[in-house]
């Protein structure tokens, strides 16, 4: 029942201390950096430059290289073979394996883009790690992001946690019913349905009574909404979201003048 | 002039054939606590949705009479104003729940948010609030961790914070054990002890006969009795029409009928059944 479906992990660091639109920015910048720089070691030098030390100041290092190493690493790690061994790239054959010829070309070209889903998905990772999510929900509203969007976007991070325990109860007692629920796989795709009716229809019915108890709460109230957390928005955030833009400008600026 | 003030009031759902509530006229003086009993089906809920605006602004159905508060008449207004002067906390606690907050703290903090109350106004609120229901010591801790009856007191917490004039409550008790009870009502008392007016929907008669000022039985929609706790709760029409009586009331009617019970009144609460029995 504890469980919410969030990463934050809370610290005392510079990043976490950062605005979190900033952190925004920071994700987004990386990525658009890597896809459009023209030079070819970028994405590596930005794991170098960027990634591992966002971890290390964010002191998020040690959750984020234990994601890195199952979830990341695996999936860039496959992408990787799979470009290695399909790009019919280049005739500098390095060895073959049986019908499949591994070039220097498709090496590298594999390699990039492995590091590109790799610096992709940390840059991710780490504004999840670093940033909370009703902390960037409400930064975004007070930019003007309509009131109702940020809590359909934060209800959903909470309830769906709730659904799925929901769900197990449900399970729970049609199993102590005598459902089975260990047999074949399509026996228990035909379980489902008993599954679905109530867990759909039940969260149907509590949309209701949610809506108004968070309409007696003042939900669409006309007057101009306050927030109970201050949330930090300094000089230093101006500048380093000025940076950024700056930074992938001169990028995509680059790769369309080389190219 | 009444507080609050419903006139002919009756009131049909889209898709029910009868109407919810028919003819009700009640009038509730400032500062009062009315506690509204009833069997299932009574239009007990409908009442308190009634009463907090949302008979007729969000349930679509046919209404007619009038529906006053602090002057105000509700067909008048608009639900977003009229919270402001009414708060309605009900039974389930988990749908009450914003959802939108990770913390109890943020949670109570929700409705002063949503209205524009000042930041550091918020901060002593909601801590007076959660003083006030003894909750201080869960002001940390996920909304979603909390047993029902927490809930409940979170879900009640987030009501009272916004100061509302007039509060309906709708079975604010049902998950809590004996001694979350007395102290919810202890709260509401003193709360209308302050001013507040209050009208609350409950089954627990030992404890409406304690605290409440008047008492509302409501059956098939109609107002069938109202008066003084002790007068309503004992009176032999309610045990005719079903409602549920206390266990003190029905065991004093029992010993009555064998004439062991030698009183007039018949008790509502421990405390007076103790009394009269010793006689």
């Amino acid at each position: 029942m504890h469980e919410r479906l969030s990463f934050y992990v809370k610290r005392d660091s510079i990043i976490h201390g950062l605005n979190p639109l900033t952190k925004v920015y920071l994700t987004l910048a990386l990525i658009l950096i890597i896809f459009t720089s023209p030079w070819y070691w970028t994405p590596h030098l930005l794991v170098l430059i960027a990634i591992i030390p966002l971890g290390l100041i964010g002191k998020v290092g040690a959750e984020f290289f234990k994601t890195a190493i199952r979830l990341i690493l695996p999936a860039a790690g496959f992408l990787f073979l799979m470009q290695a061994f399909f790009q019919p790239l280049g005739e500098d054959v390095i060895f073959k394996f049986y019908f499949l010829d591994v070039t220097q070309e498709s090496m590298m070209f594999a390699f990039r883009n492995a590091m590109r889903v790799f610096v992709m998905v940390s840059a991710f990772a780490f504004l999840l790690l670093t940033t909370h999510p009703s902390e960037l929900m409400s930064d975004l509203t007070r930019r003007g992001l309509p009131g109702q969007f940020a809590y359909v976007i934060i209800s959903t991070l909470q309830i769906l946690p709730q659904m799925q325990a929901k769900a197990q109860t449900i399970i729970a007692a049609q199993r102590s019913r005598g459902l089975d629920t260990e047999s074949s796989f399509l026996k228990r795709m035909g379980l489902l349905i008993p599954l679905i009716g109530p867990l759909v229809f039940g969260s149907l019915a509590e949309v209701e009574e949610r809506a108004i108890a968070i309409e007696a709460r003042g939900f669409t109230s006309k007057r101009t909404r306050t927030t109970l957390h201050q949330i930090p928005d300094t000089k230093f955030d101006t500048t380093l979201r000025g940076v950024l833009i700056l930074l992938v400008i001169l990028s995509i600026a680059l790769n369309l003048w080389l190219s | 002039m009444a507080f609050v003030n419903l006139q002919n009031l009756t009131y049909k759902y889209q898709f029910t054939k009868t109407p919810v509530l028919q003819n009700i006229n009640l009038q509730i003086q400032e500062g009062e606590f009315v506690s509204v009993v009833g069997p299932n089906g009574a239009g007990k809920s409908t009442l308190c949705y009634a009463l907090a605006g949302f008979v007729p602004h969000f349930f679509k159905g046919e209404i007619s009479g009038s529906i006053e508060v602090a002057g105000v008449e509700s067909s008048k207004s608009t639900l977003d104003e009229w919270v402001m002067n009414v708060g309605l906390a009900f039974q389930n606690p988990f749908n009450q729940i914003s959802g939108a907050k990770y913390t109890v703290f943020e949670e109570i903090a929700f409705g002063l948010e949503n209205t524009g109350v000042p930041r550091d106004e918020i901060k002593v609120r909601v801590d007076e609030a959660l003083r006030l229901t003894d909750i201080t010591e869960l002001a940390d801790r996920s909304p979603y961790s909390l047993s029902g009856g927490q809930q409940q007191r979170v879900a009640l917490t987030s009501i009272l914070v916004m100061q509302p004039k007039l509060l309906v409550l709708d079975e604010p008790t049902s998950q809590m054990d004996p001694i979350g009870t007395r102290e919810v009502f202890s709260v509401i008392r003193k709360m209308a002890e302050g001013g507040m007016t209050v009208v609350m929907v409950e089954h627990k008669m030992e404890w409406i006969a304690n605290f409440a000022d008047r008492v509302i039985a409501l059956k098939d929609g109609q107002i069938l009795l109202e008066g003084k706790p002790n007068e309503v709760l004992t009176s032999d029409l309610l045990a005719e029409n079903g409602f549920g009586l206390s266990r003190y009331t029905s065991t004093a009617r029992e010993a009555k009928k064998q004439g062991l019970w030698k009183k007039e009144n018949l008790p509502v609460t421990l405390d007076e059944a103790v009394k009269g029995f010793k006689k």
